[in-house]
């Protein structure tokens, strides 16, 4: 069996939410032995997560049902601990990661919430998309005409969850080369807002707000539709000739259309000429030129469609794994090729472990940093 | 001091544009030695695709640049001469990571391929990251951010939801989210290291890390057979939740500058969501409509239109920063849709410390940058220091690390194999 990074790893996940269950999620695959502790069910909560977010994320984790005092417990032992808790539920289990870190300066705590747990607005509450809202993203997203728009899949947890999982990674290492780990705040909001690309450097530079571009930021940079869907099209300016000669038009040896700093004062005219070219061809057509020519094409794909792509099917990118109803799911696997990933086998019912973790998380790993 | 725990680490950065260097900005912040390396004949692009035609050195005065390659060193070394590969090779047994975000076939092509790099520093720990991997049918398609995004299945999902149009992200999504997971990457690399004393090379398709971002709506098409709708700025599980208008904001600060703002900037947005019975009772009263208030969710799914012009009528009439805060006082949810100005000044972002202000060379009056996501409590969240100018450390590291002297790196000037500005730079 191949060795992994984390192996003899102990994480302790509390919260319940999407963003910590991501962040363990990885941690499973690359060999870390992760408890989730199941928020308990109560009427009038905030809406936990879906189903299929459930099926996709929990695969692999033993879960229990654990009280205050085995929370605190299982932290004595825990390597990383990974919680999204809302402060309310924080509060109620006493969960102090400062206290924690007192005790065994060697414990990581990742701590993942929607504003960061310090600040004015350290106890809001929020959904994905009030959250996402907050960065700065959201107003660069969507149609000029319309409202601006959240991007699909829960990105901003996935976002915190992504962030959570580096983190604690860095934090771990630290640990274990110097000794000491770390609390480390997660705000969703300050991953988002660090994320602006060119955008949010130039408002602080002095620009004014940039509006939001909907699929279209200049003819060379932009998603159209093509005959059997929608593609795109993302030259840089080394990449804009081969993009012309692909598309053929003597129209566009003229200067106003070569020269970059003609270009801006004829877009219009160009994006004609691109969107002509686009519906003319099929996405898969475009993904052959682009190949031949090195033209960066893409086109937008379905996760239905995804499942039977042969490139990802090549690279063993999917997991099957089995539901308590034993229904078998296709999921995301591995993020990336190097390291042994361990595929999650099944999703375990709630609760279902809280035995024999009890039994089993005793004492400090022996493999682990504790 | 707190030490950092990439202290002592080092990382050999031939990335370039925004996924690639969006990771060494991470490792940097967490203390990594990032030697950020380019060819005096092919920089990293983002250094000028903005023009700066009023700077005598535009490609050190990009805020796009200087903003996520900050931290790092610069080291110029002309990959495609012979003499710069040997030099880079020798740099490499200083290095404990080499981070590339090239085309697949890029480093073989230029002579520097997994076995060339290993044979170098077996101990070294590659994080390859093309935007569809190494290997597979996809391992030669281009592509840039928005491709990634596209290819991976987000932007299928992002939509209104009426009219079956995908829209991308409004930032080139595929890079930041392929650059955390490139950081992750490397420090595992390290972590298996330290287990088996020797290094490691990992293949980063970043059109996996995008689909990893979406495991609900694969396991939604595997276990259904059909894909997710696009929900607009609804949410399935609960209602109501949506974007609304607000009162516009004043932008005549900028009126006659040389960017004057284009019209739709002035308007001002909030989400607001109730996320359970009790936040849309406590919101139906806040918008004085009682007779609303009790509502349960699959009613308020059913009349969501409805509720929907309720709360743009009432949210039309206040500011933005004033209807965030009567939701939330009243019980319920909302954010502000912050613009790429006022992003800057929002109050939680102030009070945490996450913009930091630090001068460079070519803008001396500094601009407000993101500090590192990665909070560790406790420990200094300020900037360390800016971002390098063109090959501001090619002498200092190849003489430290490598006993270069003067007169061999003279030689290597003379040969453009190193160089303090790039060769005929032009725009994009």
């Amino acid at each position: 069996m191949v060795a992994q990074p984390l192996d003899g790893i102990r994480v302790l996940e509390l919260g319940g939410g999407l963003a910590a269950a991501f962040a363990t999620h990885l941690l499973a695959g690359y060999g870390a032995e992760v408890v989730r502790v199941d928020p308990p069910a109560h009427a009038d909560a905030p809406p936990g997560m879906t189903e299929d977010q459930e099926a996709a994320l929990l695969g692999g984790k033993r879960r229990i049902d654990a009280d205050a005092a085995e929370v605190r417990r299982l932290a004595g032992v825990a390597d990383v601990i990974v919680e999204d808790l809302d402060p309310a539920t924080a509060a109620h289990l006493a969960f102090d990661p400062a206290e924690l870190r007192a005790e065994r300066e060697e414990l990581v705590v990742v701590t993942i919430s929607p504003f960061g747990r310090s600040g004015p607005d350290r106890d809001a509450g929020a959904t994905n998309a009030t959250v996402f809202a907050t960065s700065g993203m959201m107003s660069l997203t969507g149609d000029p005409e319309r409202t601006p728009l959240v991007t699909g899949g829960s990105q901003a947890l996935h976002v915190g969850g992504l962030n959570a999982f580096g983190a604690a990674l860095s934090a771990l290492f630290g640990a274990q080369l110097h000794g000491t780990g770390a609390w480390v705040d997660i705000s969703v909001q300050e991953c988002l807002a660090g994320m602006l690309e060119l955008y949010g450097p130039g408002g602080a530079y002095g620009l004014p707000p940039t509006l939001r571009f909907g699929n279209w930021h200049r003819a060379c940079w932009a998603l159209y539709p093509c005959s059997d869907g929608h593609a795109g099209v993302f030259c840089l300016e080394r990449q804009v000739p081969s993009l012309f000669a692909a598309i053929g038009d003597p129209e566009l040896d003229d200067p106003r259309f070569r020269d970059p700093l003609q270009r801006p004062d004829n877009e219009e005219e160009l994006s004609a000429s691109v969107i002509g070219f686009m519906v003319d061809h099929t996405g898969d057509d475009l993904l052959q030129i682009g190949q031949q020519r090195k033209i960066p094409f893409g086109i937008v794909r379905r996760p239905s469609e995804l499942l039977e792509a042969p490139a990802l099917r090549t690279r063993g990118f999917f997991d099957e794994v089995a539901l308590p109803d034993g229904t078998v799911v296709t999921t995301p696997g591995r993020p990336f090729l190097g390291l042994g990933w361990t595929a999650p086998d099944r999703v375990h019912r709630p609760g279902e472990d809280t035995d024999a973790v009890h039994r089993d998380w005793s004492t400090p790993a022996p493999g682990g940093v504790a | 001091m707190t030490r950092l725990p990439l202290d002592g680490m080092r990382v050999a950065d031939l990335s370039m544009m925004w996924a690639g260097p969006f990771a060494t900005k991470l490792l940097a912040e967490m203390g990594a030695d990032v030697l950020k390396i380019e060819s005096p004949s092919a920089w990293d692009n983002i250094r000028t695709l903005i023009p700066f035609p009023a700077d005598s050195e535009p490609w050190n005065a990009s805020y796009y640049f200087n903003t996520y390659n900050r931290q790092k060193r610069s080291v110029t070394l002309d990959l495609a001469q012979d003499a710069g590969r040997d030099v880079f090779l020798r740099l490499l047994a200083h290095c404990d990571v080499l981070v590339e975000n090239y085309r697949a076939d890029v480093l073989d092509n230029l002579g520097i391929g997994y076995d060339v790099l290993r044979a170098a520093n077996p101990q070294l720990v590659i994080v390859s990251m093309a935007g569809f991997g190494k290997t597979g049918e996809d391992r030669s398609l281009v592509g840039f951010g928005p491709v990634i995004e596209m290819m991976s299945g987000l932007t299928s999902l992002t939509g209104y939801g009426d009219d079956g149009i995908p829209y991308k992200c409004g930032v080139s999504y595929g890079d930041p989210v392929g650059g955390q997971m490139a950081a992750a990457a490397v420090v595992l690399g390290l972590m298996q290291r330290r287990r088996t004393g020797t290094g490691t090379v990992i293949d980063l398709a970043q059109r996996e890390t995008g689909a990893a971002m979406a495991g609900e709506a694969f396991v939604a098409a595997s276990r259904h057979g059909t894909d997710q709708p696009q929900w607009g700025n609804r949410d399935p599980r609960l209602a109501p939740q949506g974007c609304y208008r607000c009162a516009d904001q004043d932008l005549t600060r900028w009126e006659g500058t040389a960017t004057p703002p284009v019209p739709g900037t002035e308007e001002q947005w909030v989400v607001v969501a109730a996320r359970t019975d009790a936040e849309w009772r406590a919101l139906a009263r806040l918008v004085g409509r009682d007779d609303l208030a009790g509502l349960d969710l699959a009613t308020r799914q059913q009349r969501h239109d409805e509720l929907d012009e309720v709360l743009a009528a009432w949210a039309r009439q206040r500011t933005a920063a004033d209807v965030v805060a009567e939701v939330r006082a009243a019980g319920a949810t909302a954010g502000r849709v912050h613009d790429t100005v006022s992003v800057h000044d929002d109050p939680q972002l102030a009070a945490r410390g996450h913009w930091s202000t630090f001068p460079h060379p070519h803008m001396p009056d500094g601009w407000r940058q993101p500090v590192a996501a990665w909070h560790r409590v406790g420990e200094d969240r300020g900037l360390r220091a800016r971002a390098p100018l063109f090959g501001e450390h090619t002498r200092t590291v190849l003489t430290e690390l490598l006993g270069c002297t003067a007169d061999e790196l003279d030689e290597l000037a003379a040969a453009s194999v190193i160089g303090d500005a790039p060769i005929n730079p032009g725009v994009g």
